[in-house]
């Protein structure tokens, strides 16, 4: 069963993915206002990446039988 | 010298004037032609046609008369992009034959225009009903161009008010099995971007047809070998669609902790990547 602490960190892995694959096409694309909109996003993405680090790191330290 | 030879040459240099003649008096379609011009490249045909075949006419007979035809043309179309008065004299003027919805009769009797030819060129332009007409315009050459009224138009992304994504003309990147550098360049991509997109999609580049690059920088190829599938570009629905799981999931965990602290955090986090979704989604279409 996936406890709450794998879910949440499934979800954490997927939101740096959208992180990245942002990234990826800010680079891509030859269309300034394109690129604009996708590092604004990432930006986005990346403060919803930073608190949710800590709630992993939370969840880590409450169930204990996750780490082994 | 013989007849046939006269006349092969005749022929051979009358025709590359006429192709140098028609070259320079401009790029315009048949279509587009006003009747001064559609007269004047008649004549100049004719005028070729006759001393090709009649060999009692002395050739300088046909040098002159072409170059009197086209040089009066010429002069007349270079006057006509100096001076508007000029060129509503040799052109013509468009004639407001609908306005307001209402038939303008006088102005179709000017240009001789009867009301069945306006009911033609109306149902050519699917319109069968004059009602449904706001305004329309005789054109010099004979075109009748239609504005219909604002709610037979065609829907738009404005008229939705939908924000869409703006993009540029994509670039042909591979032609025939060969890629083209100078369009790649164009777009700030090298040959070995190009490989590795390739690389990607499991097709080998002398089996691509055609490929192209959209401004996002996504590859679509057409294959010599119709029977293979190809992927079509996947990052940006995929990435939507993650966007969008997450969104929910951040909903769900907000729901079922009991920890007042991390439910605000969830909920604060869901809403702003609603707001990302909201934001990026025209983009990702």
């Amino acid at each position: 069963m996936m406890t709450v602490g794998s879910q949440v960190k499934t979800c954490y892995a997927s939101i740096k993915n959208i992180e990245a694959t942002l990234g990826i096409l800010a680079n891509q694309t030859n269309e300034v206002d394109a690129r604009n909109a996708y590092r604004e996003t990432q930006e986005m993405i990346t403060e919803i990446k930073n608190d949710l680090e800590k709630q992993v790191l939370t969840l880590a330290r409450e169930e204990p039988q996750y780490n082994q | 010298m013989p007849d046939w030879i006269q006349i092969i040459i005749r022929a051979f240099s009358l025709l590359i004037i006429l192709f140098f003649f028609t070259k320079w008096l401009g790029m315009k379609q048949l279509s587009q032609l006003n009747i001064f011009e559609y007269i004047t490249g008649i004549v100049l045909g004719g005028i070729v046609a006759i001393h090709v075949s009649t060999l009692d006419s002395p050739i300088h007979f046909a040098l002159i008369s072409m170059f009197i035809w086209f040089i009066f043309p010429y002069l007349v179309e270079l006057i006509s992009l100096k001076s508007k008065a000029f060129r509503n004299f040799t052109q013509g003027k468009s004639r407001v034959v609908i306005q307001n919805g209402k038939i303008m009769e006088d102005n179709l009797k000017k240009e001789h225009y009867s009301t069945d030819d306006l009911l033609e060129s109306l149902r050519e332009r699917n319109i069968f009903k004059v009602a449904d007409v706001e305004f329309a315009v005789l054109e010099p050459t004979g075109k009748l161009n239609v504005l219909p009224k604002r709610e037979n138009r065609p829907i738009t992304a404005k008229d939705l008010a939908l924000k869409l994504a703006p993009d540029r003309e994509p670039q042909t990147v591979i032609m025939d099995g060969k890629p083209l550098l100078e369009p790649l360049a164009n777009i700030s991509l090298n040959p070995t971007w190009l490989e590795t997109e390739l690389e990607k999609m499991n097709v080998s580049i002398e089996n691509v047809f055609l490929g192209q690059v959209d401004s996002d920088g996504q590859l679509t190829v057409d294959l010599y070998d119709d029977t293979l599938a190809v992927p079509s570009p996947s990052q940006k629905p995929l990435l939507l669609a993650t966007m969008n799981k997450c969104q929910a999931d951040l909903e769900l965990f907000g729901l079922a902790t009991n920890n007042e602290m991390s439910k605000q955090m969830y909920q604060r986090n869901s809403e702003k990547l609603q707001k990302a979704i909201d934001y990026i989604s025209p983009y990702l279409r």
